[in-house]
């Protein structure tokens, strides 16, 4: 394995450093120390190109929702850039924001509106005038929901239900960009299945992907890239072919115990 | 942006079970309001036109003005003290008229009815003090803080939305989708009105526009306090509990504190203070006179009409005495408390105004011409007809009665009763009651329309800020 280090512990397998191209994403040194002195993020640098998924594997509190925050400007970066398209995420937000789409862990749309009315709505702050409701329906039936709830409420939709809604909301902005913070997270395994498979064909369709998740099998089967994030640091960086023989499971304890030891 | 917030706002609030609800309650006490207000202002009317016939109907049989006494003048009911009753209930509605001397009010509505202080009615200002402000709360204390609950906030914020924009559309959307069917309810019972027998001339229609818009900057201090509240709080439990904290002091606490306050730094002479004091004058004055009275000496020519012209003479000429003594002390007392009186009620209101609520009462009762000022102008109406009685009363009787006047009847000597003819009560001038005109009501109005405008501003940028440094996360 070919080793590139961008900060001591961390264990680059050829992934490009921001510097040298123009991703789509890109992580540069993102830092982020809190107020009361927690250091959520530390140097974390990677990039996204377009048509690729990158999947940040770590526990809770490993950084990977600090670095989507940072991504969306919810919060400011205390050293370092996240890009968008080029754009400083936090000198430029709303043009940052043009070019990205985000899915939440726990999609929560607006109970009292149905499925269609959510869709309308958010697809106009998304700077989606243009649709009509056939466009919506399509869009609907794509990700999966029946037709029958296009026109409910969303008060009684299950999880996995609103996880439709949520990515039909990104598919609709039709951003460069995907935003995925643990987007599989309690969903059943059919309805988990169909989502990666949507993600496949978003990535298919040219959009750089950048997921956080728990679930090492999933990220395995679909990410191109996988960073391992421990304690605010991207522990390890692969590409998928490079790991391909290897049990990530068995590589992800690895790296964490490593890290784990190196810090102790 | 601003047009599909707005847009989502009105929708999210006006698709909500707890919106219909709401306000179909709050149609139905403005509708009953409006409706109880008529029928109040009905019952009144009929009242004031009994009273004037009875009070006329009492003069009748009398053969001489000089037996007028205790004529009776009265308030006419205002209609817009039908829809906010302010103090018009709790005031004397008639004036004992004797062509001198202090006049009082008498007769409340409430001490004639006493039930309908126990039970007092509904009215605007009721409903918007207490039912509205806290229908506000109710829908705006989640306005920032539940969207971030829910988790919509970070996906709006995931998309290009100025901050600005964004609670400034959550303002504008919350404002419409709960003022405009509180208005158009209220409309409509304005539109009921002449059907419910209140009919209102173009300075009322003016009145009562200003105070529904009084309303809606009240209702709207209380929208921005509350976005204002979630914006800066995290949690919607602990702006909910906030909100109702303040609303309690702002509603209940402070208007009646600042009374208290009021009336504990100055110290007013109450009213049966002054009636001793002048009790005791007028005692002493009437021993005085009741002394001369003794040593009262007709001219001797012996005529009976002359003795008695002579009399009536004196005792007017010692009645004018008495009241110049008692005008004298009682102006100094009256003066000594109406000064402390104003002192108290400027520190009493002035205190009271940093709740948005008693802003809004003063304004709208102001507006409605039974504010604190409804009694003072009646009584200032009527001693202006006091004079004119008097003046009358010295065309008939060639005296001002006021002060007690004795009457002979002298009979002729061929045992035939004199035939007398009686009075005629329509030659007594009839009082005419000028409400207060609208630029008094409108100037006394407008620094409490102006201190919920600044409410509104101070709580609008109160949030706009808070929300501009707000924790998306």
């Amino acid at each position: 394995m070919e080793t590139t280090s961008t900060n001591e512990a961390v264990t680059n397998h050829a992934v490009n450093s921001p510097s040298q191209s123009r991703a789509m994403l890109a992580a540069d040194n993102l830092t982020k120390r809190y107020e009361d002195g927690v250091l959520a993020l530390d140097h974390v640098t990677f990039e996204v190109n377009q048509g690729h998924i990158y999947a940040m594997l770590g526990g809770n509190g490993a950084g990977k929702t600090t670095t989507i925050n940072l991504f969306l400007n919810f919060i400011e970066p205390t050293e370092g850039e996240a890009r968008i398209n080029g754009i400083v995420t936090h000198k430029e937000p709303l043009r940052a924001k043009e070019k990205i789409a985000f899915v939440s862990e726990n999609v929560m749309l607006y109970p009292n509106f149905t499925a269609l009315q959510n869709l309308d709505f958010f697809a106009r702050l998304g700077g989606q005038t243009g649709y009509s409701k056939d466009d919506y329906r399509e869009v609907l039936l794509r990700v999966g929901l029946q037709e029958e709830a296009h026109n409910k409420r969303l008060k009684g939709f299950s999880k996995g239900m609103r996880q439709k809604c949520g990515i039909a909301i990104a598919i609709l902005k039709d951003a460069p960009a995907i935003l995925l913070d643990e987007p599989t997270s309690g969903l059943d395994p059919k309805a988990g299945f169909e989502f990666i498979r949507l993600l496949e064909s978003l990535r298919d369709e040219g959009k750089a992907i950048l997921m956080s998740t728990h679930d090492i099998f999933r990220a395995r089967d679909i990410a191109d890239t996988i960073g391992i994030m421990n304690q605010g640091r991207i522990v390890m960086q692969s590409q998928k072919s490079d790991i391909a023989g290897e049990d990530l499971e068995k590589l992800y304890m690895k790296y964490m115990a490593g890290y784990m030891e190196q810090v102790n | 942006m601003l047009k599909y917030i707005i847009e989502k706002e009105l929708r999210d609030m006006i698709s909500s079970t707890k919106f219909v609800v709401t306000f179909a309650i709050c149609a139905v006490l403005i509708l009953l309001a409006f409706y109880t207000g008529a029928q109040n202002y009905r019952v009144s009317q009929s009242q004031y036109q009994a009273a004037k016939t009875e009070n006329l109907r009492q003069l009748e049989g009398l053969t001489d003005w000089i037996m007028v006494r205790n004529f009776r003048i009265f308030l006419p009911p205002e209609p817009l003290a039908a829809l906010v009753t302010g103090i018009s209930n709790d005031i004397g509605r008639s004036v004992t008229v004797q062509g001198r001397g202090e006049l009082a009010t008498q007769d409340s509505r409430f001490s004639d009815e006493p039930v309908f202080a126990v039970f007092r009615f509904l009215d605007l200002d009721f409903i918007f003090q207490i039912v509205l402000s806290l229908f506000a709360i109710l829908f705006a204390y989640d306005a920032i803080n539940g969207e971030k609950e829910r988790g919509t906030l970070r996906l709006t914020f995931a998309n290009a939305v100025p901050r600005a924009q964004y609670i400034l559309g959550k303002i504008i959307g919350s404002f419409l989708a709960l003022a405009v069917p509180v208005l158009l309810a209220i409309l409509l019972g304005c539109l009921l009105l002449p059907l419910l027998g209140v009919h209102l001339n173009g300075d009322e229609w003016l009145r009562l526009g200003l105070m529904i818009f009084a309303g809606l900057l009240y209702f709207g201090v209380f929208l921005m306090l509350a976005v204002f509240i979630s914006s800066l709080t995290h949690r919607t439990s602990s702006s909910f509990l906030l909100l109702l904290v303040i609303w309690i002091f702002s509603v209940l606490i402070i208007p009646r504190t600042a009374v208290l306050l009021a009336g504990r730094a100055v110290d007013v002479p109450s009213v049966d203070e002054i009636a001793s004091q002048k009790n005791r004058l007028r005692s002493q004055l009437w021993s005085e006179d009741r002394k001369k009275m003794s040593e009262f000496k007709p001219t001797q020519n012996g005529d009976p009409q002359t003795m008695v012209s002579e009399f009536n003479k004196f005792m007017s000429e010692a009645a004018d005495e008495r009241e110049k003594k008692m005008n004298e002390l009682a102006s100094r007392l009256n003066e000594d408390r109406h000064n402390k009186q104003a002192v108290q009620e400027k520190l009493a209101f002035g205190l009271a105004r940093l709740s948005p609520a008693a802003a809004f009462s003063m304004a709208t009762t102001n507006l409605a011409g039974t504010s604190m000022d409804m009694k003072a102008h009646f009584l200032s109406e009527a001693q202006a007809y006091q004079k004119t009685y008097a003046e009358f009363m010295q065309s008939k009787t060639g005296m001002n009665i006021g002060g007690g006047a004795m009457v002979f009847r002298m009979r002729s000597g061929d045992g035939e009763e004199d035939v007398e003819k009686p009075i005629d009560a329509k030659e007594l001038p009839e009082f005419n009651y000028a409400g207060l005109p609208l630029d008094r009501v409108v100037g006394a109005a407008l620094p409490d329309l102006g201190i919920l405008a600044l409410f509104n501003l101070l709580f609008f940028a109160g949030a706009f800020v808070a929300f501009l440094r707000y924790d998306l996360r």
